[in-house]
């Protein structure tokens, strides 16, 4: 016991503290022991900050569909190997991982970015490298780099068919809107965009009203008292449509409940609301809620049947901190992302994004969520289908519409 | 064979209430259809239910709440029947017979045009045949709200077989409103009259509407009824928003309270800038978590109550934390400001990752008890929402233990001569070290409490203390280091300043405000509203 003096507890202290340390220290980008004959995937998705909740997942859903491809023998003879990284949420750290992901590991292309506000940090890095970023999140269109695949929908077939349904008679002949956001670019991008549009479907100005809250916004009683106010003018049926993010979500449900707003009362277009953002509320008074993404859990079909049991099969084999019973929609593109670069790879017969990029004209895969995705030579878009998702008990959503088929992306909005 | 069964039976209750009888299976597969046949299933049943037999209503009855909570099972072929699950197996829905096996099939998806009627329906069957007085209450509560939308013989229907006379003349009163756009002018005096009763912006409305009525510019009596209603309901919302603005602020300010009085006594007392404050709110709502499952799993009963129970809980586990902390780190650090920042931030980083990987990243389920749900209405449009009521309440709780504690008791007295002249304290036999110790452990314990109060009203997950550490410096510097008063006032002030601004130039402008206002002050007033004498270094 006379051993222990302050000093030796210190050093041993330290020893024990730098062992804890390096490994946390070791470079940021993770390398699986791969030999020779791979080519290399990168992964931008942060498993820290605060998007790291909902975007740490993709990291493994890119995994999983590079191992399904690997199963089937590779591409062009060659076996994937994925990077992965954590930008921590951090926007620049973004362009920075990307860089020395494409200069000094040679990466065939990067998945990654949820925020537009990462996607924008990340574009002039792949721009002058030339490289390949695929972007799984929908998002304000208005942009089309021939380095970025739009792998999710622009707001002509996401957000404008949504807010369609809920001004027809079959939805709730919505009159009038009250658009609330976080203070960034996508929110006022959309919003500056339905505008546009309520204005040529001949919607009066006093029929909307908008209002931004900043990122991580939770004191939402003042805005809540308003959106009661505003639903008690004259002027037919109001709708909220929400373009907050992250924790926000929960924080502005969890105060519309407990003032008694009902879905059926004043009903909430969630832009950004996914399975995940329910996490931890109790959903049975949102039910009625709506979002409207390019794919819903509750999706029918074999190829999202697959896709769950795989996913499901694959957190369970790997560990992976995540729900193996949520699948949300940025998971299924990323997912559709691998395949189509695969799919494009194999078709040019080369790794170089030139080629890769020419082949995707023409491309076509069977999304999960039942509609099969497909690429023309026109952009860099990938046409998709629109859900319309309904909340219910179950922290989840079920499906109140949907397309037909797969509208034609528009990059650039008329409306705004 | 099976319908024919129904149609008989139906037969036979409807002859003994002497009303039509129901058509169950049609019924069943209209609301089983798309939206447009399921919503005029919906129509038809909602002008049918003045009409129908006890056993016809129970029917309904079931068949709504079944569709709402998804146990109704529409058969994926025509020829199957529409199923009910029940608790065990499933039963034949027209006919009330339980069936071998649930039929293939699915739960419709309920669009919110029909939900709204779904729920209209299922009010309109419970304000006739719920046992309860208080469900039938609240039935009428719903219908009342869409009463246009309502079959006027309804009501009547309702008032008729309502036992309860309380209940039947408030069903009766409801019913009048309908005769507001009627044409006999005492009778809608009296219906503008009850409507103005209800005091809400939605009331206001319609009242105004009634301006353009031409019966107000040809009745005089007609016009004045109106008048008064219209001022009496625009009084009430005056004051309702008052109220409001008001009890935002405070409630507000309860959460601003709660994050900064722990770092009230750490930095304002001991001078410690202590930036792992926030992970101590985060730990308490941690703790809570934990002794919410702990409850779960050994004593489901007292689930409601771990709000409660978690009290000592949080508070202790956090400051012993703290004066863990402060034993082993903190007080090598006493005169270096800068480093024991540096070494705190460090802390709070420690913590946040510690955390993450104990619990994951994801918010953590915390369960809405009964007495932190929903509101109730006050007057106007103001709503007293339950959660933020126990905020205040807990935030006054607190307040009433720390003045207790810091001015009256024998602890609090050494905490307040150590700060003000530690070496003096030091010389008439005061142990500073514990003093110290005790002291940063009941800051910790404070924010571990703070942890416990936010966590009904914000996401609980690792981030979640980063979000207060800045508006809880911010409280502890404008409210005058080192005073308890400070704080409280500085909270007050903060909240009620930004829940004004808000509404008028919204939330954004509304942080930018308060900062330059507070910066502002500050340079009027270094030293804060109130200034202690301590040692400052």
């Amino acid at each position: 016991m006379t051993n222990f003096t302050r000093r030796s507890i210190i050093k041993a202290a330290g020893v024990a503290g730098a062992g804890l340390v390096l490994p946390l220290s070791a470079p940021n980008i993770i390398r699986s022991a791969r030999a020779a004959d791979t080519v290399k995937l990168g992964c931008l998705f942060s498993s820290s900050g605060t998007m790291a909740n909902i975007e740490g997942r993709l990291n493994f859903v890119v995994k999983m569909a590079a191992d399904e491809i690997n199963a089937a023998g590779g591409v062009n003879g060659k076996m994937i190997d994925v990077l992965t990284s954590d930008p921590a949420s951090d926007w620049p750290l973004y362009a920075q991982i990307g860089k020395q992901m494409l200069q000094q590991e040679g990466v065939a292309a990067l998945f990654g970015c949820w925020t537009s506000v990462s996607r924008k940090s990340v574009l002039p890095v792949v721009e002058q490298s030339n490289g390949l970023l695929f972007y799984p999140l929908h998002f304000e269109g208005d942009e089309n780099s021939k380095n970025v695949v739009y792998v999710n929908s622009p707001p002509a077939s996401s957000v404008l068919p949504a807010v369609d349904y809920l001004m027809s008679d079959e939805g709730v002949s919505a009159k009038r809107f009250f658009m609330l956001g976080s203070d960034y670019v996508w929110p006022r991008t959309i919003n500056k965009q339905l505008k546009g549009y309520f204005a040529s479907k001949g919607i009066a100005e006093t029929a909307w009203k908008e209002e931004y809250v900043p990122l991580g916004f939770s004191n939402f009683q003042t805005l809540v008292n308003q959106i009661r106010a505003f639903a008690d003018e004259e002027g037919g049926q109001p709708v909220v449509i929400l373009t907050c993010v992250g924790s926000s979500i929960p924080d502005f449900f969890r105060e519309f409940i407990n003032q008694g707003i009902k879905a059926t009362d004043v009903p909430v277009l969630g832009l950004d609301v996914v399975e995940a953002d329910l996490e931890g509320l109790d959903t049975a008074p949102l039910v009625g809620h709506l979002n409207c993404w390019a794919y819903l859990q509750a999706a029918e079909g074999p190829a999202n049947e697959k896709f769950l049991a795989d996913w499901k099969g694959y957190v369970e084999k790997n560990a992976v901190p995540y729900r193996a019973d949520v699948s949300i929609d940025p998971m299924v593109s990323a997912y559709d992302s691998v395949h189509l670069w695969a799919m494009a790879a194999a078709k040019a017969g080369s790794f170089d994004v030139p080629e890769v990029t020419k082949a995707f004209d023409g491309l076509s895969f069977d999304c999960p969520s039942g509609y099969k995705i497909a690429m023309t030579a026109e952009n860099n878009y990938v046409s998709r289908g629109v859900f319309i998702g309904s909340v219910n008990e179950a922290q989840g959503f079920d499906i109140l519409w949907q397309s037909e088929d797969t509208p034609k992306p528009v990059p650039f909005s008329p409306f705004g | 064979m099976l319908r024919i069964a129904a149609v008989l039976i139906g037969l036979i209750f409807a002859t003994a209430a002497g009303a039509a009888p129901l058509e169950r299976d049609p019924t069943l597969r209209g609301l089983c259809g798309n939206a447009a046949a399921s919503g005029e299933a919906a129509d038809r049943l909602l002008s049918a239910t003045p009409t129908l037999s006890p056993d016809d209503l129970a029917f309904a009855d079931a068949a709504i709440g079944g569709l709402l909570s998804k146990k109704l099972v529409c058969p994926a072929a025509p020829t199957d029947p529409v199923a009910l699950k029940a608790d065990t197996g499933a039963v034949d829905l027209a006919t009330g017979a339980p069936l071998a096996a649930l039929p293939k099939g699915k739960a419709p998806v309920v669009s919110l045009k029909n939900r709204a009627k779904f729920e209209r329906l299922a009010a309109a069957l419970a304000l006739l045949a719920a046992p309860n007085a208080a469900a039938r209450a609240a039935a009428l509560e719903v219908l009342a709200k869409s009463a246009a939308d309502v079959p006027a013989d309804l009501f009547a229907a309702a008032a008729g077989r309502e036992p309860d006379p309380a209940l039947a003349a408030r069903i009766s009163s409801v019913a009048d409103l309908a005769s507001l756009y009627g044409t006999d002018i005492d009778k809608r005096v009296a219906a503008v009259a009850r409507l103005a009763e209800g005091e809400n912006r939605r009331v206001l409305t319609e009242i105004e509407a009634l301006r353009a009525d031409p019966a107000y510019a040809s009745e005089p009596a007609f016009a004045a009824a109106v008048d008064a209603a219209a001022a009496k309901v625009s009084g009430a919302i005056a004051i309702g928003n008052a109220a409001a603005t008001l009890y935002n602020g405070l409630s507000f300010a309860s959460i601003l309270f709660m994050a900064s009085i722990g770092l009230a006594i750490i930095f304002g007392l001991m001078g410690v800038i202590n930036l792992a404050q926030g992970e101590f709110i985060m730990i308490g709502a941690y703790v809570t978590y934990v002794v919410q499952e702990g409850l779960r799993a050994l004593l489901p009963g007292l689930l409601d109550w771990y709000l409660v129970i978690a009290i000592p809980f949080a508070f202790l586990v956090t400051a012993l934390i703290g004066i863990a902390l402060e034993a082993s780190l903190i007080r090598h650090l006493y005169r270096r400001p800068l480093m024991s920042l540096l070494a705190t931030w460090a802390v709070s980083l420690f913590l946040i990752n510690l955390v993450r990987v104990g619990f994951g990243t994801q918010n953590l389920q915390m369960e809405t008890p009964f007495y932190i749900t929903g509101g109730i209405a006050i007057v106007g449009d103001f709503i007293m929402t339950w959660n933020r009521l126990f905020a205040i309440g807990f935030a006054a709780l607190t307040l009433a233990g720390t003045w207790f504690l810091i001015r009256r008791s024998g602890i609090g007295l050494d905490i307040r001569a150590v700060t003000q002249n530690r070496d003096m304290a030091g010389c008439i036999g005061i142990p500073t070290r514990r003093v110290d110790m005790l002291a940063f452990g009941f800051g910790s314990g404070l924010a571990g409490l703070a942890g416990l109060a936010l966590s009904p009203i914000y996401n609980v997950n690792p981030q979640m203390g980063t979000n207060f550490i800045i508006d809880s410096f911010m409280v502890v510097v404008l409210g005058g280091v080192g005073s308890i008063a400070g704080t409280v006032i500085a909270a007050l002030g903060i909240g009620q300043i930004n829940v004004l601004i808000e509404p008028i130039w919204g939330a954004v402008a509304a942080k930018v405000i308060v900062l330059a206002l507070i910066i502002a002050f500050l340079q009027w007033r270094p030293e804060g509203f109130f200034t202690v004498a301590g040692r400052r270094k």
